[in-house]
C-alpha cells in the first residue's frame, strides 16, 4: 500500500481543519505550512531508510527460483531499505543476457555464472571484485577448487555457489534385463555392456547402450573430457590445447568405437535451449541404459521417473587403457556482482551475497543458497553446507558423485573457453552423425583450438 | 503560403528522413566502420581500434570463425529458398481455392488461415519442439500407426533444417495467401471475362491469366518472404541452438553469438555487413529480373 490507514485518516482531519479556516489567505497558508511539514517529513524518512533495489539474475528452474525468492524475501524483512528481484532466464541464454545488458540501467546486478565465463567478464570489466573481507571469508570457508574457479589472476571475482561433475549413470533395471551385474569399470567394458543393453528393431535402435548428447556445448564436451581424464589426459595443459596426445587418440578412437558398434543413437540424444529434450525423455524412458551426466540433472530425473527413479544408479567414469584411475570433469558456478551497478548497489548486493551464502540464512548450519543447490541434486561449494548436507549427499545417487569429487579434475577456465569448446563440440558431434572420423575430428580441433586460444591470449 | 517549393520539401520531409537517418542510416554507417575495427561490444566506441580487412579476411579464411560463417550462411540461403518454394505457390494455391464464388465470403476460414501468423514465433517454436519430439512427439507418433518408422526430425543434421522451415511453412502460409487474395481481387473482371469467351478455362486459365496478372503481388510476397526468412532466430534459438552439427546455425543466431556472447562486435558487424550485401544483391536481381520480364 501507498499510503497507511492512519495516514489516510491524519490527511482527512487536516484537510477538513483547513477547510474551515475563515479566509482565502489562512487557507493557503496552513496549506503551504502542511506542505512543508510532509516534505519534510518524507525527505527524513528516505534518509533513515534508505531503498535500493537489486536484482538477481539466474537460470535456475521455477521451484529454485520460488526458494531463492522465499530467500531474498527473508533478507528484505530485515532490510527493508533493499528490494531484490529475481529474473530467470533460460540456460542457452544466460551469458547473452549478462553480456547485452551489462552496461544499461536495467542490467542485473547479480547473476550466477559458469565459471568458464569468468575470465572474459573480467577482460570486459563486466564483473567487480570481491570486498577483501569477503574475499577473506570465501578462501577461509571454501573448498580450494571453488576458490581457483572464482579466481583471476588471484583476485576473487565472486561467492561460488554449485559444483558439478560428471559421472557413469546407468539403469539398474535395464542392466539386469542385460543380465550384466554391475557397472562398467573400463572402456573394454563399457563397449561390451552397451552392446549387450542395445535393442534395434528393423535397424532401428529401440533402446541404446550408451547415450551420447548432441547440440548442447557441455553437455557434449565434458563427457568427451572425462572419458580423456580417465585416459590420463587433458583438453589443456599450461594454456595451450592438448587434444594431440596420445591419450585423446585413444579418446577419439574409443567415441568412433561406439559409434561405429551402433551403441549410441545421436537422434536419442538431442537436447535444447533449457538443457532438457530427447537425451533427458530417453533416459527417462528407459531407453538409454547408460549416459555420462554431472549430478544437477538428479531433480529432473526425480520429476520426470517417479518411483523408477530407483532404478538409477552412479559409476564413476570407466577408465582408458592409458589412464590410473577414474577422473571425472568438475566445474563450478559463482555469483558475481555487476561493475556498472551504482555504488549502493553494489554494496547491497554484497551484503546480501554474503547473508545468501552464510550459515545464517538457512537451517541446521546450512546456507539458504546451499539449500536451494541440495534441492536440485547440486552439491554445495561451502564446506559447512557440505557438512549440514552430508545424509542429503549420502543418497544413492549423489554419493557416487560425491565418492569422486577428490580426484576429480577442473574443466579449463581459460580466455577463449566458450569458444574453444564449442569448436571442440562442433567436431565430437560431426563424428557422431557420421561426418567426420576420429583422426580428422582429432586434428580439426586440435587446430581450432591452437587458433581460438591463440587468439584469446592476444 | 510563403517560402520556396524546394523550402518547404525540406521541411516536409525532415522528420520522416530524420527518423530515417537516426535509425537506419546512422546505425548502418556505424556497422561499415565497426566492421573495419577490432572492438568489444563491452568496451566503447572509443576503444575500437582500426584492423583494416582483418575481419574480413577472418571470415573468408580457413579457421573456425570462416568455417562455421559460410555454414551458417549457407545453412540460411536453403532456409529462406525452400521456404519461398514452399509458402509461395501454397499461398497462391489457397488463395485460387478461397476466391472461388463459394468461398469467397467464408470469413472464418480466411481468419483460420490467417490466425497462424498472429501466434508469437516464440509459442510456435515451443509447441512444434514438443510436436517433433522423436520419442513422445504426436507427428511421429502418427506416423507409427501407418506403419512408418520414428523420424529424426530436428536430431539429424539431414533433416533438422526443413524441420524448421515446415514450421516457418506452417506460420507464414496464412499471411501470404492474405496477399495473394488481395492480389486475386485486384485482377479487373473484364479480363477474367474476355478470357472466359475465348475459352479459356481450369489450368490454362490459371497459367494464362491468373498467375501473370499476380506478378506484382507474388514479386512482393518473395521479397517479403525473403526478408523474413533471413532474419530466422527464434526457433533457432529456442529448440536447436544452431544444432545438430552447426545444421541449424543460421547468420541472424550465428551473429548474436559471435557479437554478444563473444563480445566481437566488429567480427559480428563484417558479418552483418556480408549478409547485407547479400541480401541487397538478391532482392536487387529479383527486381531487375521482373522488370525485365515486364518489359518483355
Amino acid at each position: 500500500m501507498f499510503f497507511s490507514q492512519q495516514s489516510v485518516v491524519l490527511l482527512y482531519l487536516t484537510a477538513a481543519m483547513i477547510w474551515r479556516l475563515r479566509t482565502h489567505m489562512a487557507r493557503w497558508t496552513a496549506m503551504v505550512v502542511v506542505c512543508a511539514f510532509c516534505q519534510g517529513w518524507t525527505l527524513s524518512a528516505r534518509a533513515q531508510n534508505p531503498t535500493v533495489t537489486i536484482s538477481f539474475l539466474t537460470h535456475w528452474p521455477p521451484e529454485t527460483v520460488a526458494k531463492l525468492s522465499a530467500a531474498a524475501k527473508a533478507y528484505m524483512k530485515d532490510h527493508p531499505g533493499t528490494s531484490i528481484q529475481i529474473r530467470a532466464v533460460p540456460f542457452a541464454d544466460l551469458l547473452t543476457t549478462l553480456r547485452s545488458q551489462a552496461g544499461g540501467s536495467n542490467a542485473p546486478t547479480l547473476a550466477s555464472i559458469y565459471s568458464l565465463w569468468l575470465p572474459e567478464l573480467v577482460r570486459d570489466a563486466i564483473v567487480t571484485e570481491a570486498p577483501e573481507a569477503d574475499a577473506a571469508e570465501i578462501r577461509k570457508d571454501w573448498s580450494e577448487s571453488a576458490v581457483t574457479a572464482a579466481t583471476v589472476d588471484g583476485k576473487i571475482y565472486g561467492y561460488p555457489n554449485e559444483i558439478d561433475l560428471y559421472a557413469l549413470n546407468y539403469n539398474k533395471e535395464l542392466f539386469a534385463a542385460a543380465g550384466i551385474a554391475g557397472p562398467p569399470k573400463t572402456w573394454d567394458e563399457l563397449l561390451a555392456d552397451a552392446e549387450r543393453l542395445t535393442k534395434r528393431e528393423g535397424g532401428h535402435v529401440t533402446q541404446q547402450g550408451f547415450g551420447s548428447i548432441n547440440s548442447w556445448a557441455a553437455g557434449v564436451v565434458h563427457p568427451f573430457a572425462s572419458l580423456l581424464a580417465s585416459n590420463g589426459g587433458a583438453l589443456v595443459v599450461d594454456g595451450k590445447p592438448a587434444l594431440d596426445s596420445k591419450a585423446a587418440t585413444e579418446t577419439f578412437g574409443f567415441i568412433q568405437k561406439l559409434i561405429d558398434a551402433k551403441v549410441t543413437d545421436p537422434s536419442m540424444g538431442t537436447a535444447d535451449a533449457n538443457t532438457t529434450g530427447p537425451y533427458l525423455d530417453n533416459f527417462i524412458a528407459g531407453k538409454t541404459a547408460m549416459i555420462i551426466m554431472a549430478n544437477w540433472w538428479e531433480s529432473a530425473l526425480r520429476a520426470g521417473m517417479g518411483q523408477h527413479f530407483a532404478n538409477v544408479a552412479t559409476a564413476p567414469i570407466p577408465v582408458g587403457p592409458s589412464g590410473n584411475g577414474s577422473h571425472a570433469i568438475s566445474y563450478s558456478w559463482l555469483t558475481v556482482v555487476n561493475a556498472a551497478a551504482s555504488e549502493t548497489q553494489r554494496r547491497a548486493a554484497w551484503d546480501f551475497l554474503r547473508w545468501l551464502d552464510s550459515p545464517e540464512s538457512g537451517q541446521n548450519g546450512a546456507s539458504a543458497m546451499g539449500d536451494l543447490l541440495v534441492s536440485m541434486g547440486i552439491l554445495p561449494s561451502r564446506q559447512s553446507d557440505v557438512a549440514a548436507f552430508s545424509q542429503r549427499l549420502a543418497s544413492n545417487f549423489l554419493a557416487g558423485y560425491v565418492s569422486q569429487l577428490k580426484a576429480a579434475q577442473p574443466f579449463p577456465v581459460v580466455l577463449g573457453g566458450q569458444e574453444f569448446t564449442d569448436a571442440l563440440q562442433h567436431h565430437l558431434e560431426a563424428m557422431q552423425f557420421g561426418q567426420e572420423r576420429a583422426p580428422q575430428a582429432q586434428a580439426q580441433a586440435q587446430r581450432d583450438a591452437a587458433s581460438i586460444l591463440g587468439n584469446a591470449a592476444r | 503560403m510563403r517560402g520556396s517549393p524546394r523550402t518547404w520539401t525540406i521541411l516536409l520531409l525532415s522528420p520522416s528522413v530524420g527518423l530515417l537517418a537516426v535509425f537506419v542510416f546512422i546505425p548502418m554507417a556505424l556497422s561499415i566502420w565497426l566492421s573495419f575495427q577490432q572492438w568489444s561490444t563491452q568496451t566503447p566506441f572509443t576503444a575500437a581500434h582500426w584492423i583494416g580487412l582483418g575481419n574480413y579476411s577472418e571470415i573468408f579464411g580457413y579457421g573456425p570463425v570462416g568455417r562455421d560463417f559460410r555454414q551458417a550462411l549457407a545453412n540460411t540461403l536453403i532456409y529462406s529458398a525452400e521456404s519461398i518454394v514452399v509458402i509461395l505457390p501454397l499461398s497462391v494455391a489457397l488463395a485460387v481455392l478461397l476466391h472461388q464464388a463459394a468461398l469467397r465470403k467464408n470469413h472464418i476460414l480466411r481468419t483460420v488461415l490467417f490466425s497462424t501468423y498472429m501466434v508469437p514465433m516464440v509459442a510456435v517454436a515451443l509447441v512444434w519442439s514438443k510436436l517433433y519430439s522423436p520419442a513422445e512427439g504426436p507427428i511421429n507418433q502418427a506416423l507409427g500407426w501407418i506403419g512408418i518408422a520414428p523420424l529424426s526430425w530436428l536430431s539429424s543434421p539431414d533433416t533438422a533444417l526443413s524441420s524448421l522451415v515446415m514450421l516457418n511453412v506452417w506460420q507464414q502460409t496464412g499471411y501470404f495467401t492474405v496477399l495473394a487474395v488481395a492480389g486475386l481481387t485486384q485482377i479487373p473482371t473484364t479480363i477474367i471475362e474476355a478470357a472466359r469467351i475465348d475459352g479459356a478455362r481450369g489450368l490454362k486459365f490459371f497459367w494464362r491469366v491468373t498467375l501473370p496478372l499476380l506478378r506484382r503481388t507474388l514479386l512482393f510476397s518473395g521479397i517479403i518472404a525473403l526478408i523474413n526468412a533471413v532474419q530466422v532466430f527464434e526457433p533457432v534459438a529456442m529448440i536447436t541452438q544452431g544444432g545438430p552439427v552447426g545444421s541449424t546455425n543460421v547468420v541472424t543466431y550465428h551473429i548474436r553469438r559471435v557479437g554478444i556472447e563473444r563480445s566481437e562486435g566488429g567480427l559480428g558487424s563484417a558479418m552483418a555487413m556480408i549478409v547485407m550485401l547479400i541480401l541487397g544483391a538478391l532482392v536487387s536481381a529479383i527486381f531487375a529480373a521482373a522488370g525485365r520480364r515486364s518489359e518483355a
